[in-house]
């Protein structure tokens, strides 16, 4: 791991999830440029890894596909968020803002001490 | 939830591959176009856009994988692909295939049938009844430890003073003629206690079964019947009104209350009865006199129980035997000695499970010998094309294969095979189950054998273990030969040299367990067919040659006691009258014949038992021309005539076996001694030479006869003997005319010649041999041809070495005897393991023995396998020959070929 960072399954999947509800639906490409932009350009987002995330959400009802027209007028396929990825996203984003609250205190006195 | 929500989705990806992988190709592509044209936007040129788009998706056939992995099972794709793969290489291969699957379809086909018997006679419960784990076979067990069936008087006492058992009742299968006097048809059922439905917990499918007011002892009072629903289809058109219909059972009109439901077909394993009628209407419906169903002596019924809930079986028996206990002293004249006891239902040897277990003993043992030649079989042709195949898996491993992954593979190759044989062995079980009729004696139980033949799951789950067993066995050695190859040498030389002598020694166990099962299979079959033909020899002591043998069921036919003498009488005096008729004869019972006989507790003047001493002698109740009929001699004394009757002045005699008298009288003369029985006193008035009487192998059995008129009861079969100067079969006509003059509602039901009937004393040595006999011969057949191929592959695979020793200057003769002599010394290692092997079995064998259904006595299948060394020395030469038969011709062959042709083969 570098400055620019790998980005594993689970925090992928919420950021896709994040993602979708902030911009609606999109396509893959657009989502992976979206999320690295969001990150900064702190995140080397390898395209393909998307995928693979997208599928499983979409097998596990979270979000759901159809092919559509992109701004460019190019035949593209479109994910957007379900009623489900909707709760699921509330969440985990609870449960990670939760996690990141009581790492900060652990760690906020350390670098103190 | 959402695990189970992407599970079904990823099932889905599995059967929809193809479109799913169009669409996501379409996708990526549209995702690299997308990108590539920000990039050109951006103001890279087109090529270049293109190439980073790519880079900065990773590939596409690298994310292709990726999307595919998560859309479907990966391990479940690598299984379909070595399938397919499996599948290519097994029909490129036909004849190959052919014979690995028509071998395995006989090992596991025979299996299968052999375990279906199995389950069905042993383990299945009875079908239709409720909760049948509980239920509980209950015998008598004589003094000497026999078990016998139980009294009507003896099941009262059980049944009302039996507190941990949830009813006690007993049952007796009987033959009845229903319908009317001209067309009455012979259809089997039992008689029953009235409990018997409440103590099974069969609920009627229509109707009801027998109520508590007709679970009473008293005689003649329950004209009621319940039948089978197979018998209400075939012979009521299931008619739903039949409750309260009448049908007439052997002249009586009793009333159907009930049809049992589909599943429920009686009492005993693998056997379907049609009606059950209370016991208490047997004096009506046989003519049987009331005085019989009191009678302690008469044990004819065969009983169960059901243990209550919470109850072991072990309580149950204890308290069982404490009541039996009490009964043997409260009922010394007829009890002294007597117990009693509880055992699972299949263990029972009455009925036709006690016929079966036997027979199917040895056929599992047999089977289990088939399917270890098949295997053994198998895997050496798995062997000999895994080594032609030496080269393939060598490119995969170079390719980057993983060894597991290849060893998989031939694994799945002959998971395979395996089961396409058990498809088809699958498919003739149905077809070879129905065969089970032909394990019975011949008699009237044949009929009623019936098999639930529908695939179940014990049976399918045992013949998965047994494909999963098979493949392990013939393909683990293979699979595991890969795991060695040496990649480098193997590349190097095309195959040469490398693993030989691994695989050879490999090759060597593999001849040598062919030929030691071959060699037990031979010396199996040896045995039984010696024991077959040498009880066959023995020379039964009476002339069963040109007679005939009727049976009669004068009681189903509404006759008492006296019209059926006087019926016996008149029709003997009408058939000695026919032409080319010399004898007539008639009996209770039929010697060798499979029923078993009947015995009498004697007291015999001037002798004392000793303390436990078996008093209950066999005996035939005979009329005055049986003896002579027979052609037994009489050696002492008189034969009976037509003045021994039921008159006053007559006294009660006896005629007593050679054996009778060396037991009770060694030094007295044995004429005019007293003997008691049945409540009288009798005279012996003669001795007749010993005969066989059960079994062929019966020796030194005390016997006696008495007069027919003096003694035969209502309970007592009548069997009718007329001996012809020609063939039996010619006066079979003439019996049935003159029966029929006699009285027309008479049937003759079994006729055949004696000598065909007696055949079913020799009946357990039989099934034994025949079964060996086919299953032996097709073991040798299969052991012959997998040791045949091995040999020839271990000859033909050391072309090379001969050819190199042809050049250096070795005789072909030479070369031969070589070959051959190291094939034997293969086949002697074997012979040597499978004759311990074979002396081991035939010793356990020789244990198995025959249960006789009434007595609980065993008759041995078979003598000690360690008396017959000629059989071992035969089979062994046998398997000699064979083996050097299959070294030489290969070896002939490879040394008649030039020297140089032989190095340049490979």
């Amino acid at each position: 791991m570098g400055d620019k960072t790998d980005v594993w399954q689970g925090t992928l999947a919420l950021m896709v999830l994040r993602t979708l509800e902030a911009m609606g639906p999109q396509h893959g490409y657009g989502l992976a440029r979206r999320i690295e932009q969001t990150s900064g350009d702190l995140l080397q987002l390898n395209y393909g890894t998307l995928y693979p995330a997208l599928l499983k959400l979409e097998q596990e009802g979270y979000i759901s596909s159809s092919w559509g027209t992109s701004e460019n007028n190019r035949k593209a396929k479109f994910y957007e968020l379900t009623k489900a990825g909707r709760r699921q996203l509330k969440k985990t984003a609870a449960e990670w803002n939760q996690t990141t609250a009581i790492l900060a205190r652990f760690l906020t006195p350390a670098e103190e001490a | 939830m959402r695990q189970l929500k992407a599970f079904v989705a990823r099932l889905r990806g599995l059967l929809h591959s193809e479109p799913l992988e169009a669409d996501f190709a379409a996708e990526l592509e549209s995702h690299v176009a997308m990108h590539t044209e920000d990039n050109i936007r951006a103001g890279l040129r087109p090529a270049e856009a293109r190439r980073q788009a790519l880079i900065q998706l990773g590939g596409v056939e690298k994310t292709r994988q990726l999307h595919r992995d998560r859309r479907t099972f990966p391990w479940v794709e690598s299984i379909m692909q070595d399938v397919r793969f499996g599948c290519r290489m097994l029909l490129r291969n036909r004849a190959y295939t052919a014979v690995a699957v028509l071998t395995l379809a006989i090992g596991i086909g025979v299996s299968a049938t052999a375990f279906t018997w199995i389950h069905a006679v042993l383990l299945q419960p009875l079908g239709g009844v409720a909760d049948p784990n509980r239920l509980v076979t209950l015998e008598s067990v004589t003094p000497s430890g026999g078990l016998v069936p139980t009294s009507y008087p003896d099941y009262v006492d059980f049944r009302d003073h039996l507190k941990l058992l949830d009813g006690v009742a007993v049952t007796r299968p009987a033959a009845f003629s229903v319908g009317n006097q001209d067309h009455a048809e012979r259809v089997w059922g039992e008689l029953v206690s009235g409990n018997f439905f409440a103590v099974l917990g069969v609920t009627p499918a229509l109707g009801r079964v027998f109520l508590p007011t007709e679970y009473g002892d008293a005689p003649g009072s329950f004209p009621v019947v319940v039948i089978s629903d197979r018998y209400w289809r075939s012979h009521f058109a299931a008619d739903p009104n039949i409750a309260g219909k009448t049908i007439r059972i052997n002249q009586h009109q009793l009333t159907i209350v009930g049809v049992a439901p589909p599943a429920f077909h009686g009492s005993m394993p693998v056997t379907a009865f049609d009606l059950w009628i209370p016991y208490m209407q047997q004096p009506l419906l046989n003519g049987v006199n009331v005085r019989m169903l009191r009678d302690r002596h008469n044990r004819n019924m065969l009983g169960f129980a059901r243990l209550k809930p919470g109850v072991t079986s072990n309580q149950a028996l204890d308290e069982l035997r404490a009541l039996a206990a009490q009964m043997s002293v409260a009922n010394a004249d007829v009890s002294e000695g007597m117990s009693a006891t509880l055992m699972p239902l299949w263990k029972s040897p009455h009925g036709p499970q006690g016929l079966l277990i036997g027979p199917l003993r040895i056929l599992s043992g047999v089977c289990i010998l088939v399917l270890l030649i098949v295997c053994a079989n198998v895997a050496n042709l798995q062997l000999a094309r895994a080594t032609v195949r030496e080269k393939e898996f060598s490119a995969r491993l170079a390719l980057g294969a993983g060894r597991m992954r290849i060893a998989r593979q031939v694994l799945t190759e002959s998971l395979m095979l395996t089961f396409a044989g058990a498809l088809l062995g699958v498919a003739a079980t149905p077809w070879m189950s129905s065969a089970l009729r032909y394990l019975m004696p011949p008699g009237p139980m044949v009929q009623l054998v019936a098999m639930d033949t529908r695939p179940n799951l014990a049976v399918l789950g045992f013949t998965v273990g047994l494909c999963v067993f098979a493949a392990l066995a013939a393909g683990l050695a293979p699979a595991l030969q890969v795991g060695r190859l040496n990649l480098a040498s193997r590349m190097n030389d095309g195959g040469r040299s490398g693993a030989a002598g691994r695989r050879n020694r490999l090759r060597s166990i593999l001849v040598g367990s062919e030929v030691a099962l071959a060699l037990v299979a031979l010396v199996g079959a040896g045995l039984f067919t010696r024991a077959f033909q040498t009880t066959m020899r023995i020379d039964p002591g009476f002339d069963p040659n040109h007679v005939l043998l009727g049976q009669f069921y004068l009681n189903t036919s509404g006759y008492n006691l006296q019209q059926r003498e006087d019926f016996c009488r008149r029709l003997a005096e009408k058939m000695q009258a026919a032409p080319g008729v010399t004898d007539v004869a008639y009996s209770d019972g039929v010697p060798l014949g499979f029923e078993p006989s009947w015995w009498e507790e004697l007291k015999i003047e001037g002798y004392a038992p000793r303390p436990n001493e078996n008093m209950n002698i066999f005996r035939n109740v005979i009329s005055p021309g049986y003896l002579p009929l027979m052609h037994i001699p009489v050696v002492e004394g008189r034969n009976f005539t037509e003045q021994d009757d039921e008159s006053d002045k007559a006294p009660f005699v006896m005629i007593v076996n050679q054996a009778f008298v060396r037991h009770f009288f060694p030094d007295r003369d044995p004429i005019g001694q007293k003997v008691h029985g049945w409540g009288v006193e009798f005279r012996i008035v003669g001795v007749a030479k010993d005969s066989k009487y059960h079994y062929l192998s019966d020796s030194n059995l005390p016997y006696f006869y008495v007069p027919f008129r003096q003694i035969y009861r209502t309970d007592m079969a009548l069997a009718f003997y007329v001996r012809s100067q020609d063939s039996p079969a010619d006066v079979l006509t003439t019996l049935r005319t003159q029966t029929h003059d006699l009285d027309p509602n008479v049937t003759v039901f079994d006729a055949v010649p004696l000598k065909e009937f007696i055949g079913a004393s020799l009946y357990p040595q039989k099934v034994a041999a025949s079964l060996m006999a086919v299953l032996g011969s097709i073991a040798v057949l299969l052991a012959a041809v997998g040791l045949y191929s091995v040999m020839a592959y271990w000859v033909a695979q050391r072309t090379q070495e001969i050819g190199v020793r042809m050049a250096l200057g070795a005789q072909p003769g030479h070369v031969l005897r070589m070959v051959v002599r190291q094939g034997l010394s293969l086949a002697v290692g074997g012979i040597l393991a499978g004759g311990l092997l074979a002396f081991a079995l035939s010793r356990l064998a020789a244990s198995v023995s025959f249960t006789n259904s009434a007595m609980g006595a065993g008759s041995k299948l078979m003598g000690d396998g360690g008396g017959e060394p000629l059989i071992f020395v035969a089979a062994a030469v046998f398997l000699c020959a064979l083996a050097a038969i299959a070294a030489w011709l290969p070896a002939r062959r490879a040394a008649s070929i030039d020297p140089m042709q032989a190095l340049r083969t490979e």
